[in-house]
């Protein structure tokens, strides 16, 4: 900002300006634009991506992935396997400490694992295949199982929500469906909380006793070196506001502008914009398998059949081509488990097919209870081309225009669609969260346990199955080939295409890299 | 008088009282589950269901009901389900930022518009009354964001003068707090100048043919004082009860202007309780609202009698 008339009028007055910070520490704070409010702060609790990705800098895991999806060590420095992989026993690398003073001690991972497994897919597998989790001394735990567990390294290193982010004991003893109220990590920064205001402020602060591992970081892996001393999310719930506050330089990093301002940020000089995540997102609507049309899975196939990807990634991301591309599977592009197996349906477009097999599925004209919420503007814009291809298609649309909230709300109802209940909701996923199925509850097809829509298909159970015992990346590629295709054949869910994201940063900001949340450690800020 | 008030602060107890029923049972009704928003995308309709149990929202209406009355009877207005924290304190965090908003707009808006209005009245028919009541029109025509956005964009992007978006406490200066808040004052400052001009020129013209300013005319006292001294104060009652349900504008007004300018201020954290279904802080804030503006609309009547002696409680 430029020093302006009025503020000098008031300081030759006598007026009571003062900095609130002096040159040197705003040059250490770094200023940054979530993709959302940061409304609560338990991990476990809950799992939205913003909390993740914040919980990241306070809160360290045991293993954490690096850009190249392997797990590697993190507050861990040795494991063993026993022989008949039954037996799994973890060293802690010493000299840890939370950010109350109090060492990280094997209770500290063992409590907070006992947490976490009661909220997460794969914790949850765990649980079911567990003899005992105890800690044998003050840096050994030992986790002891009835089957082999092949996943285990990446159950403890995945960056998808939650992560085992370890707590003190006595903080993860809180029930995982009841929210923490002390925020102490291990974490490089340390959460403060007397200056948070939900909604508008959340700040961290660098935890001088962090010590970090020897590697380069890589994501969720190696040494989290902060340069920054301070960091300042600073929520702005309007995109116009927060490119404005960019280019003004009030704020120095925005995660995730909306594509329509992107032209405007790269137009700046002063500013640099760049892919955020390669591994993307998934659009997605789902069909409630329980009632008619969409519990004939000719109906489904129908839609599949039906639709052009390429109407939905215009509608979602704009002409940019170089942000979309079609997806005719269910797994992240450019990954090693990458499969388009089973997807020559998804590239048929054919409204002939299409009308042809709704016919045969005894479609009677019954409405379609679309439900799209419409303060998401992914799921607006994928909602408004869903509508349009259904009625081409010959289907009675009701079309139930809502917000986010709603739709969280109603799409978790069984009841027919006239009763309450609906017939599609639109949605996406994190691409990381689509690379394998241990993450990915939008793929299940286990019926009552299975994500909004209760998919019933026992044939991709099989193959998710067959990639968790999978004991290498051949078998993993088979099982997943497998599982594509028997997903859509059942028409677990529709996948709309693949698109990417920008994010953007003031140029005297360096160290950012591309990944699936903000990596904060090797930011500076000149 | 004093009677009177008591009398009056007894009848909000009513009014407060429908307020809260009225509040709780819509947002009972309300679609939408804050469980579902807490879990997060990828979790499962148990998850979920988990949730709803922890936080207490699978019990009767009347149950839930009655706890809350109790606690807000006891001047606790609960915990924010998302948040963890006691919905005071969030009230308490966001009220200098509103507060501080409201109070600039309204010596900015009454400061503008109240002479404008005058002086439109007095050169009625003029272009200096055409130029005012253009002005006015303007106010009331472009939505709050759209002079919101319009002002950052000069002020803020092309001429570098103030920020673009924020909130500095008063206590960490007074100019660093003014600046933040020149813009957000006259964005929602522009349809309550537009409100209060219009109304002083309608009561002003009024005034200005009664016998009392010809006489005062006659007796040659100046112009500025004929206007200010002796017409603006028989004109003022319309204005002020004007100015006193304008402020409920500006509650509205705050909402938006705090999301374009991003303000940590209570009409904020309205808009976020109600996207989550953040209840407590719904019910809270709500009943906080309905409570000062019953306040102002007592301080409303009050002002009455100073202004006009002839009324009496």
């Amino acid at each position: 900002m430029k020093s302006t008339g009025g503020a000098a009028l008031l300081a030759a007055s006598g007026g009571l300006a003062t900095p609130a910070l002096s040159q040197g520490a705003a040059a250490k704070t770094l200023r940054f634009v979530p993709q959302a409010n940061l409304a609560n702060f338990d991990p476990i609790w809950g799992t939205q991506y913003v909390v993740r990705n914040a919980a990241a800098l306070v809160w360290d895991t045991l293993y954490g992935v690096d850009d190249s999806l392997v797990p590697q060590r993190q507050m861990v420095e040795k494991e063993e396997v026993s022989a008949d992989g039954l037996v799994w026993t973890f060293k802690l690398r010493a000299g840890m400490k939370f950010h109350d003073g109090t060492p990280v001690l094997a209770k500290d991972a063992v409590q907070s694992l006992v947490r976490w497994s009661q909220r997460d897919p794969m914790g949850l597998m765990l649980r079911a295949l567990q003899n005992e989790l105890v800690a044998v001394d003050d840096l050994t735990f030992r986790w002891a199982l009835k089957k082999p567990y092949p996943k285990m390294l990446l159950a403890l290193g995945k960056n998808n929500a939650p992560c085992t982010f370890i707590m003190p004991a006595r903080i993860a003893e809180t029930d995982p469906f009841k929210q923490i109220t002390e925020y102490i990590g291990s974490g490089p920064m340390k959460f403060k909380k007397e200056e948070w205001v939900p909604g508008a402020k959340a700040v961290f602060e660098r935890f001088a006793d962090y010590k970090p591992r020897d590697e380069a970081a890589s994501w969720l892996a190696g040494g989290k070196k902060m340069m920054v001393d301070r960091i300042e999310w600073v929520i702005m719930p309007d995109p116009a506001t927060a490119s404005a506050a960019l280019q003004n330089g009030e704020v120095d990093w925005w995660e995730q502008p909306l594509p329509d301002l992107v032209p405007v940020l790269k137009g700046n000089r002063n500013i640099s914009v760049d892919i955020a995540d390669p591994l993307g997102n998934i659009g997605a609507f789902r069909m409630n398998h329980l009632h008619a049309p969409f519990n004939n899975v000719k109906a489904r196939r129908a839609v599949l059949a039906a639709m052009n990807q390429e109407d939905f990634m215009r509608a979602v991301v704009g002409d940019d081509t170089k942000l979309w591309k079609p997806l005719p599977g269910f797994f992240t592009p450019d990954t090693p488990l990458y499969t388009e197996s089973g997807g020559e349906i998804l590239k048929m477009k054919s409204l002939d097919a299409a009308k042809k097999l709704l016919a045969e599925s005894g479609y009677a004209g019954q409405p379609v209870t679309c439900v799209v919420a419409q303060d998401q503007p992914i799921t607006k814009s994928m909602g408004d081309v869903t509508a349009d291809l259904l009625k081409k298609m010959g289907m009675t649309v009701d079309f139930v225009a809502t917000d986010w909230g709603t739709v969280g709300a109603r799409r978790a109802q069984k009841t027919p669609p006239g009763q309450g209940g609906w017939s599609m909701f639109h949605t996406w996923h994190a691409g990381a969260d689509c690379l394998n199925p241990a993450p990915y509850t939008a793929i299940r097809g286990n019926g009552e346990k299975a994500w909004f829509g209760w998919p019933d298909s026992p044939e991709t159970e099989k193959y998710v199955s067959s990639w968790f015992d999978a004991k290498d990346l051949t078998e993993e590629k088979a099982a997943i080939a497998a599982l594509n295709k028997a997903a859509l054949e059942d028409v677990i869910f529709a996948p709309t295409g693949f698109f990417l994201s920008y994010t953007a940063w003031r140029k005297n900001v360096t160290g950012i890299v591309k990944g699936p949340l903000p990596f904060f450690w090797g930011v500076s800020k000149a | 008088m004093f009677a009177f008030i008591v009398r009056r602060i007894i009848a909000t107890i009513p009014v407060m009282a429908f307020v809260a029923l009225f509040v709780f049972s819509l947002l009972y009704i309300a679609p939408g589950d804050p469980a579902a928003v807490i879990a997060g995308d990828q979790a499962t309709p148990q998850d979920v269901e988990r949730i709803r149990q922890g936080l207490g929202l699978d019990r009767p209406f009347l149950i839930r009901f009655g706890e809350w009355l109790f606690n807000v009877l006891r001047g606790d207005l609960g915990i924010s389900i998302f948040t963890s924290l006691p919905v005071t304190q969030l009230i308490k965090q966001r009220i200098e930022p509103t507060v501080s908003l409201m109070a600039v707009t309204l010596v900015l808006a009454i400061g503008i518009a109240v002479p404008m209005g005058v002086i439109a009245a007095w050169k009625a028919g003029s272009w200096i009354d055409r130029l005012a009541m253009a002005v006015s029109v303007t106010g009331f025509s472009v939505p709050v964001f759209v002079v919101g956005y319009l002002l950052a964009y000069i002020f803020a992007l092309q001429l570098d003068w103030l920020p673009v978006q924020g909130y500095t406490p008063l206590s960490q200066g007074v100019w660093p707090w003014f600046e933040n808040l020149i813009l957000p004052a006259i964005t929602l400052g522009f349809v309550y100048i537009a409100l209060i001009a219009r109304i002083t020129r309608a009561s002003m013209l009024e005034v200005l043919q009664q016998d009392y300013i010809r006489t005062a005319r006659s007796k040659g006292v100046s112009q500025p004082s004929i206007l200010f001294v002796h017409a603006l104060k028989n004109a003022a009652i319309p204005i002020v009860t004007v100015i006193g349900i304008g402020i409920a504008l500006l509650i509205g007004g705050a909402v938006v202007t705090e999301s374009v300018f991003a303000i940590p201020g209570l009409g904020r954290l309205t808009v976020d309780a109600i996207l989550r279904r953040d209840y407590p802080v719904i019910q809270g804030v709500v009943l906080m609202f309905s409570f000062v503006y019953v306040l102002i609309n007592l301080l409303v009547d009050l002002i009455y009698t100073l202004i006009d002696p002839r009324i009496r409680y």
